[in-house]
């Protein structure tokens, strides 16, 4: 900030000439500190002019009767020309209807003649305070509305980074969806063709939320499908994003994952784990499978791991559910957590037919479960349905 | 002594996260109560560190009493071990409840920060 913000410019209004020598005599000592400056005016017409040629006037101190436009008509029209200018109004002593109709035009306060100086560098000193005051607060306003916006913007982009074109397949489909518990969140999911006519999954969850989360997950989603394009096995491809996120992670974020290759002609899927919640395989009976615990650390974290891998079969009508910690710690009014039992619960009476319905019925189970209850936490969840044979 | 690490009053006791503090030997045992997740981890970690003197040659975390610990809350305890090992003091973690047991083993972080079963095992894991 310039030294602005410690020299104030006063406007005095007054038509009596004895005014102006009067003040600059009385006030000399802060004036030639340099705290304050001040301009006169004769009356409300003059003082428009002024007000509308001077930018940088930060108080008014006015009389009440004066000709061609006395102080209570000036007080009117000094908010059209600045709202954020302060007006005292000079008032004969015991004046109060006149002290009244100041306050209530919006004066910031008043001073009595005969003027007690020590009174009015009080009265000054005090609407000088709540203008620094006001000001800070529209500054902080004015902040807190642009990083409002930027990430009104950073949601945009997280949301639009995420694929929403789920491939439809003769033998298998892939439906994926994340709803965010802030305005930018730290989960994402990824798919995407690999060479083989295998096809790469990716469901993932970064250690806190808001901005610095968000650009931790927008970097490892881009590391992970750049490193998977890349190479053949799902462990090696962790062992690499591992590493890459390692290098000048000082603020210790980190990402757990799943990475897994699904192969669409026979059901087999590679899948390795860095520290993530493990894969749940929903069956055609509407019975589930959680698969094992493989090891694997969240990746960022340590440098130089070896990540774990596991090779499973999925069946015709099988649904492999990928999911985040949104999804089975969401909590409801009673702060009960959905939790696992109550995920595979949703499946045992209506085993999903596509991997649309069975994306929706989890997020449907959660809404229902949660009620009206703040969302912590993402809710990311992947679902891919092997098609029966031929169907 | 005893700490709050957050005004999270009006939530309820379960959603705290309080410090106490005693010494063993050369060890700073700080006892760990409630939960630690995004709303009062940062502020775990500073009542944590600003506990921590330059005597103490070890810190041990006691999750005796923490039900629950969510990724932000891993994250400030991989920071208390990343300015804990720049200032060459040993940490470790004990008495793990099911739950945050659980946490620390898929999330694989168990691999990275010592964890014992009670105080005791710990200090003297630690003095060796």
């Amino acid at each position: 900030m310039s030294d602005k913000q410690d020299r104030y410019k006063i406007l005095v209004v007054d038509d009596e000439p004895d005014v102006e020598p009067l003040i600059l005599q009385r006030m000399r000592r802060a004036i030639r500190s340099g705290r304050y400056e001040f301009v006169f005016a004769q009356n409300g017409i003059e003082a428009l002019e002024r007000l509308n040629l001077e930018e940088d006037i930060d108080m008014v101190l006015s009389d009440i009767n004066m000709p061609q436009m006395d102080g209570l008509t000036l007080l009117e029209q000094i908010p059209k020309v600045d709202p954020n200018i302060r007006s005292v109004i000079i008032s004969a002593y015991g004046d109060m209807e006149n002290i009244r109709t100041a306050m209530n035009r919006g004066a910031f306060d008043f001073v009595t003649k005969p003027l007690d100086f020590q009174d009015l560098k009080h009265t000054i000193e005090r609407t000088l305070k709540h203008l620094i005051e006001w000001r800070e607060a529209l500054a902080s306003r004015d902040k807190l509305i642009s990083i409002q916006n930027e990430l009104t913007v950073a949601n945009k982009m997280q949301q639009s980074i995420l694929p929403t074109r789920f491939p439809k397949d003769t033998n298998y489909n892939i439906w994926a969806n994340m709803e965010p518990a802030r305005d930018v969140g730290g989960d994402f999911y990824d798919f995407f063709r690999l060479e083989d006519g295998r096809v790469g999954i990716a469901i993932a969850d970064v250690s806190d939320k808001g901005v610095p989360a968000a650009l931790f997950m927008m970097s490892s989603r881009t590391l992970l499908k750049g490193t998977a394009i890349g190479l053949e096995q799902p462990n090696k491809v962790l062992d690499d994003v591992n590493d890459l996120l390692y290098e000048d992670n000082d603020a210790a974020l980190f990402v757990t994952v799943i990475y897994a290759v699904y192969s669409p002609e026979d059901g087999v899927l590679t899948y390795s784990n860095g520290g993530h919640n493990p894969p749940l395989i929903v069956h055609s009976d509407g019975s589930s499978t959680l698969l094992p615990y493989i090891g694997g650390i969240a990746l960022g974290i340590a440098p130089d791991m070896t990540f774990p891998q596991s090779t499973v079969n999925l069946a015709p009508g099988d649904t492999l559910i990928l999911y985040t910690d949104g999804v089975t710690e969401a909590m409801n009014a009673d702060q009960e957590e959905f939790g696992m039992e109550r995920f595979q619960e949703v499946f045992k009476e209506a085993p999903p037919m596509s991997s649309q319905e069975a994306n929706q019925a989890v997020f449907n189970a959660v809404h229902a479960f949660a009620g009206d209850t703040i969302q912590s936490d993402d809710i990311t969840c992947l679902t891919l349905f092997r098609s029966e044979a031929g169907s | 002594m005893t700490r709050e690490c957050t005004d999270t009053r009006h939530l309820g006791k379960d959603w705290q996260v309080n410090i106490s503090t005693e010494r063993d030997g050369g060890a700073l045992v700080i006892k760990t109560e409630g939960r630690i997740d995004g709303s009062n981890a940062s502020n775990f970690q500073n009542s944590v560190e600003a506990e921590i003197t330059t005597e103490d040659s070890a810190v041990i975390l006691d999750f005796e009493q923490l039900n629950y610990i969510s990724s932000a809350g891993l994250r400030v305890i991989l920071l208390i071990a990343k300015d804990l090992q720049q200032k060459s003091k040993k940490f470790a973690i004990c008495s793990l409840s099911t739950l945050v047991r659980e946490i620390f083993m898929i999330s694989g972080f168990d691999q990275i920060i010592a964890v014992h079963d009670d105080p005791g095992a710990a200090v003297s894991a630690l003095q060796n």
